[in-house]
């Protein structure tokens, strides 16, 4: 089966650990990859892609040294691959034009803002990667257990079938 | 590499080839056939290579090939024949091997069915005979191998088979699955537990009984997974308030599968085996109504709710003691949603009422096909939805029964086994236990599918003269079919259950097993005393 990958991309080391840590209830079924930097996110990316597995949700800083978040996203958008995926802008310090550009250009599904609260950040990823197994129109039921179950149940009822069992 | 594919695959292949090369006493070459297609689709039904829809498809295209008169084995052979020549009027002379036992000659009527003709021989040599008859023409094809393979299998077109595919008991599904579609999309199936739950009140143990109740009664009209998911959303915001620890977690978890798996049983529609059933009986010239169906299988249902519930509430007790659902909503009231409510009443109404105006169920299910799309309640997205590979998987079912039957293939297995040996009841018991074995690993309507041949050409074939009922027996198939739930794959249902993450599978399998034994042994007490009394012989 195809894995969804949850892709963290930060310069600052600790926040990395953080989010993961913050992170790990889904891990099981989403597992994490990080990235360091612009262009160190795009090779994680591609190596996630030619394994033959997707990105189900992007959490991208965005003040970075080299490109910015909001660049790298906006740069992603000609991947295919990505075009469901959920980005999530993971930042304290995006003006007003950054972040109108964010949601119109980079198109940006979740804004959280740093410091974060680890519910609220696990809550998020929760939200988009249920939003991304109904969109992409996945078997829903190896992600109930991590994912809103109340969604996916109504998927399932409006659906009216699963891929597993019989 | 995953090796269980290709050896699934090939072992269904090779058991298709494997009948071509034997030669089973008692077994015509059109039986070797259908047991080399019936093989192959138990393999790959069992094992899954392939779609288990994909099986069923598989079926009826090789029983085109093989089992019909267009297929090349009947296009590219033909009995030995030949034409009678004229030696005055109404005396033919025709080959020696021609005239059959009793002075009769055979006449081709097409490729494989002759006509017996008798004739009066007026004189004979080594090679020719003389014979006097009007029935014969200068363009009668006499058959000159009696025995040929040809003849011994009266092959239909191969519409018989595409029947399959519109048979009156998939047109009655399609009625169900249009009617469970409408109702989705306007939220009937919602309002309705809405309104049916509210006097339960509070009290887990009534909480518990209402949702089980909701559950049944929506899954025998309805798909018993879409039914499931939507209860689901009923009890999860209930169950995520709850303590962790609170067993009563587990049981309402458990009670909602359990419920539709047992719900399914109580209509023709409710799942799957029971239109396999209903039209295996039907080939039969046993006709059983959709009010009949219900008389014989609401009385089980309601009694192994009434045990599952209480036996949930025991293992798993409730520590609090409110239960307070949310049941807010209100019902639909556009002219879409109207009409679909007026349709839905009067066409369950019909259902159950066939008996006074004899209408049959699946006349009745078009009406909810016709009228709902063209009052545009559903639309082309909706159409799309429609669970169409389970409609194919039942086809499949169907077909391969007809074949089995009309092949002697069914009559040519149950004759390997020595049923003399056992009771009328005892033939019963095992049939429903291994319906019911089998359909925790296999789907519900594969096993159906694979068994009902065999129970109701057991019946009809005479070999247990005394007491052994054929409707009985795949009555008893039906229900054991869908008291396979011990396992998380044996039913959707089970698996979206399981998928929340609030059971073990040891949780499952425990009341899972003791349910399905409780259950048929509750199938088998009424298949003694109550079923003879409503006319199931």
């Amino acid at each position: 089966m195809k894995e969804i990958y949850i892709v963290c991309i930060d310069d600052e080391p600790d926040v990395l650990r953080a989010v993961a840590r913050d992170l790990a209830p889904l891990e099981e079924g989403f597992p994490i990859e990080t990235a360091g930097s612009a262009d160190e996110a795009k090779q994680v990316i591609d190596g996630i892609l030619d394994n033959g597995n997707c990105v189900g949700l992007l959490l991208c800083d965005h003040v970075m040294p080299g490109k910015s978040g909001v660049r790298l996203l906006i740069e992603l958008r000609g991947h295919i691959e990505l075009e469901a995926a959920r980005k999530v802008l993971f930042t304290g310090q995006a003006g007003l034009e950054d972040t109108v550009e964010a949601i119109n250009h980079a198109k940006i599904t979740h804004y959280l803002a740093k410091p974060w609260d680890k519910e609220e950040l696990l809550k998020a990823a929760r939200d988009e990667l249920t939003s991304y197994v109904i969109a992409t129109g996945r078997d829903p039921l190896p992600y109930m257990r991590y994912l809103d179950q109340t969604r996916l149940a109504e998927y399932v009822r409006q659906r009216n079938r699963i891929d597993t069992g019989q | 590499m995953n090796l269980k594919k290709p050896i699934a695959l090939f072992a269904g292949i090779a058991l298709f080839i494997l009948p071509f090369f034997l030669e089973l006493e008692g077994l015509s070459l059109m039986g070797h056939i259908t047991l080399g297609i019936f093989l192959l689709a138990a393999v790959f039904w069992v094992t899954e290579p392939i779609p288990i829809y994909a099986t069923s498809l598989l079926v009826i295209f090789l029983q085109i090939l093989f089992l019909s008169v267009q297929g090349p084995l009947f296009q590219l052979n033909e009995v030995p024949s030949a034409t009678p020549a004229a030696v005055e009027e109404g005396v033919w002379e025709i080959p020696a091997g021609a005239l059959q036992d009793g002075e009769r000659v055979l006449l081709l009527v097409n490729k494989n069915r002759a006509e017996a003709v008798p004739v009066e021989v007026v004189g004979e040599d080594a090679e020719t005979v003389t014979v006097r008859s009007d029935l014969v023409a200068a363009n009668s094809r006499l058959v000159l191998d009696a025995d040929h393979w040809l003849l011994e299998f009266p092959a239909p077109g191969y519409t018989s088979y595409l029947n399959a595919l519109a048979n009156p008991i998939i047109i009655l599904f399609l009625g169900g699955f249009v009617l469970a579609s409408a109702a989705v999309k306007y939220q009937l199936d919602r309002n309705l537990t809405r309104v049916i739950l509210r006097p339960f009140g509070t009290k887990p143990a009534y909480v518990t009984m209402g949702l089980m109740l909701v559950t049944a009664g929506l899954s025998a009209f309805m798909s018993n997974t879409a039914t499931t998911a939507m209860m689901m959303t009923v009890i999860l915001p209930i169950v995520a308030q709850l303590d962790p620890n609170d067993r009563y977690r587990i049981g309402i978890a458990l009670a909602i599968p359990f419920a539709a798996n047992v719900g399914g049983i109580a209509t023709p529609i409710g799942t799957p085996p029971n239109a396999i059933v209903i039209g295996a009986l039907q080939e039969q010239g046993v006709s059983i109504a959709f009010g009949s169906w219900m008389m014989l299988a609401v009385p089980l249902v309601v009694v192994l709710l009434v045990f599952v519930w209480w036996l949930l509430l025991k293992v798993y007790p409730a520590r609090e003691e409110r239960i307070v659902l949310d049941l807010s909503g209100k019902f639909n009231l556009s002219w879409k949603a109207v009409t679909l409510y007026v349709v839905f009443g009067l066409t369950v109404f019909l259902w159950v009422t066939e008996a006074w105006h004899g209408l049959s169920s699946s006349v009745v299910a078009f009406f909810p096909i016709a009228a709902l799309t063209a009052f545009q309640v559903i639309e082309k997205d909706e159409i799309r939805n429609l669970s169409w590979e389970v409609l194919w998987l039942m086809a499949g079912g169907i077909a391969l029964g007809i074949s089995m039957r009309d092949t002697g293939l069914a009559e040519w297995l149950i004759g390997l086994i020595r049923w003399d040996a056992m009771g009328a009841f005892l033939v019963l018991a095992v049939f429903g236990f291994v319906a019911a074995g089998l359909s925790n690993f296999i789907s519900n309507t594969v096993a159906a599918s694979l068994l009902v041949p065999l129970a109701v050409t057991l019946g009809a074939s005479g070999i247990l003269a005394e007491g052994v009922s054929f409707e009985m027996n795949a009555v008893i198939i039906a229900v054991g079919a869908s008291l396979g739930m011990a396992l998380p794959i044996s039913t959707p249902p089970n698996a979206i259950a399981m998928s929340t993450g609030m059971l073990r599978t040891a949780d499952m399998a425990k009341m899972g097993i003791l349910i399905g034994i409780v259950g048929l042994i509750i199938a088998l007490a009424l298949s003694q005393v109550l079923w003879p009394l409503l006319g199931l012989k």
